[in-house]
């Protein structure tokens, strides 16, 4: 069975500049969800780019269902894409354009007002569908931007940091959506920069990380991979000797620095050390003040992440 | 999984545009095209009439009808409107940022620059009939009215398709358009010989009627006009737009928008 993607040393330049190192994976056929992770610039919108048929590779393979997608209509029929940012046509009306968007896709006569009242009841904007786009809500417009993926019931299902700008019972909504839809047989591929968000949606991931793809595995795996990362938390207390005293006995402690108002401990394995440092805590075994993680950003586990795998 | 519905053909991809874009022609740049179109007739309207009020005696002749017609609406109004109407074409998406939304469509994207083309050359075309009839009541000759029409709409129709490529070739293709338009354009009184052939202004006045009578001796660069049969005026313009949309087409087909709106190397 042909994989519905399929990326053979496919990479993309702007100019000068790698957008995307030479990468290889395949998503297989069938319905499912696969989460793209990746800080900001590290190559997801380029890779959605080149899947969705935006853009060409500059060197190597991009197939979906088996064919090239830049400006191949039979394969973009079979695509949705939300992508990021939010632009829309000024001066139009959603549910009008969300038609016009639904002819470009050869939907017509009946088939196309079934399309658009189940695409907009999809994502809940039968009423605020009707709305001038500059009078919608951040949160509409980006439902509406689903609306028109879904449309044309596609097979591949791509999203662009679609959580971004919603509120949280929008993002709930918005997974449930997404569940449903991959239960239904459509393979969906989400980025986010985000683990969470996608650990929430999906057990299978491939993390990006400046123009490279830098692993693919389930969750598990890339949270045993970021737990290898030592992440420093700076722990305001009256003693900094008692922090010290404290934090040596534990395995997960890496580095020590003390400052006037407490120290900086660099861990391993956050998720086994966290618990231990609210236990000591609540015991008042630990006068802890403060508590600042310094670096539990995706940015600086993914350059953690490139080190380790240099 | 369903059944794929039929791909659009480049025809329901114009109509789906046509349709989906009209909105954008009752908004303010669409008024304003209008007005460019219309407002020198309609002053010109007021003005006679105004005239005829004060002096009963008073009527305009064709000449000045000529004279608002090639010099006010042949030189200034329609680059204008080309100038102000051919942004909103395939340009806006572009500029918006919002042609990724489309081109991930399965649409035969060489038809996309033409579709939103179409809709603006309607409205303007539309809008310079009804300023050509305009003229009927400053004391045009009525016979010579549908040709007046005639290469009003044909310019219109080329001069919008050059300027559409022109945007899609330049990054500044407004500003290129325009010093075509409104530079090149006009010399054409000093250009000899077929040289003429390369300015619009040549063709209007070849299928409108020649305006050479307005041609003063004190004017030491001018030489001597040529003209082109009108009929093959018309299908010089015509013909003249259908390949620049066409190339139009092509250029958008071969060239890469990425969602930043920026081209990427393919």
């Amino acid at each position: 069975m042909t994989a519905t993607v399929s990326l053979e040393r496919a990479s993309l330049r702007y100019g000068d500049i790698l957008g995307l190192s030479p990468t290889t994976f395949e998503l297989p056929a069938g319905g499912g969800i696969t989460g793209l992770l990746g800080p900001n610039g590290a190559g997801k919108s380029t890779l959605i780019q080149l899947l969705s048929g935006l853009l060409p590779p500059s060197g190597g393979d991009v197939k979906v269902f088996g064919e090239a997608p830049f400006r191949n209509p039979a394969v973009l029929a079979r695509i949705g894409l939300v992508p990021e940012g939010d632009r829309f046509p000024v001066g139009l009306r959603g549910h009008a354009w969300l038609r016009m968007m639904g002819e470009l896709s050869g939907l017509t006569g009946a088939r196309l007002d079934q399309a658009m009242a189940s695409a907009l009841a999809a994502v809940g904007m039968e009423v605020n569908g009707k709305k001038l786009f500059s009078e919608m809500s951040k949160g509409m417009r980006q439902r509406m931007r689903l609306s028109q993926a879904l449309l044309h019931d596609p097979d591949l299902l791509i999203l662009d940091e679609p959580f971004n700008g919603m509120d949280p019972e929008s993002r709930l909504q918005l997974m449930d959506l997404l569940r449903q839809q991959a239960a239904s047989g459509r393979r969906i591929l989400v980025s986010s920069h985000i683990l969470g968000e996608v650990a929430q949606l999906t057990d299978r991931i491939l993390l990006l990380f400046r123009g490279r793809l830098l692993a693919e595995g389930s969750v598990a795996e890339i949270r045993e991979l970021l737990d290898r990362h030592p992440v420093e938390l700076r722990i305001g207390a009256e003693s900094a000797q008692a922090v010290a005293r404290w934090a040596v006995e534990h395995d997960e402690l890496v580095a020590l620095r003390m400052e006037e108002a407490g120290a900086v401990l660099a861990v391993r394995n956050p998720r086994s050390f966290l618990p231990k440092l609210q236990a000591a805590v609540l015991s008042g075994e630990l006068p802890l003040r403060s508590l600042d993680p310094i670096d539990l950003n995706l940015d600086a586990v993914f350059q953690f992440l490139t080190k380790d795998h240099a | 999984m369903t059944t794929l519905p039929t791909l659009p053909t480049p025809a329901r991809t114009v109509a789906a545009l046509v349709r989906g874009y009209f909105p954008r022609l009752l908004q303010v740049r669409g008024w304003v095209c209008t007005l460019l179109i219309v407002l020198p007739v309609a002053l010109s309207l007021g003005l006679a009439a105004l005239m005829h009020f004060k002096q009963p005696n008073f009527n305009w002749g064709t000449q000045e009808t000529l004279i608002v017609f090639h010099k006010v609406l042949a030189q200034l109004a329609l680059p204008i409107l080309v100038l102000v109407a051919a942004p909103a074409g395939i340009r806006e998406d572009m500029e918006q940022r919002t042609l990724p939304l489309v081109l991930s469509r399965p649409v035969p994207t060489w038809i996309l620059p033409f579709g939103k083309g179409l809709l603006w050359f309607g409205w303007g075309a539309a809008w310079i009939i009804v300023a050509v009839g305009g003229l009927a009541g400053l004391g045009a000759d009525f016979a010579s009215l549908p040709l007046m029409a005639a290469a009003l709409v044909t310019a219109f129709w080329a001069e919008l398709a050059f300027m559409t490529f022109l945007g899609l070739v330049f990054k500044r293709g407004t500003l290129w358009g325009a010093l075509y338009l409104l530079i090149w354009d006009p010399l054409v009184r000093i250009f000899p010989g077929n040289l003429q052939r390369f300015t619009f202004i040549h063709y209007i006045e070849s299928i409108a009627g020649s305006r050479g009578g307005a041609v003063e001796t004190s004017q030491l660069l001018a030489q001597q006009q040529i003209t082109t049969p009108w009929p093959l005026a018309i299908l010089v313009l015509f013909l003249f737009g259908v390949l620049c949309w066409a190339a139009s087409g092509w250029k958008l087909q071969r060239t890469p928008i990425g969602l930043a709106g920026a081209e990427a190397e393919g």
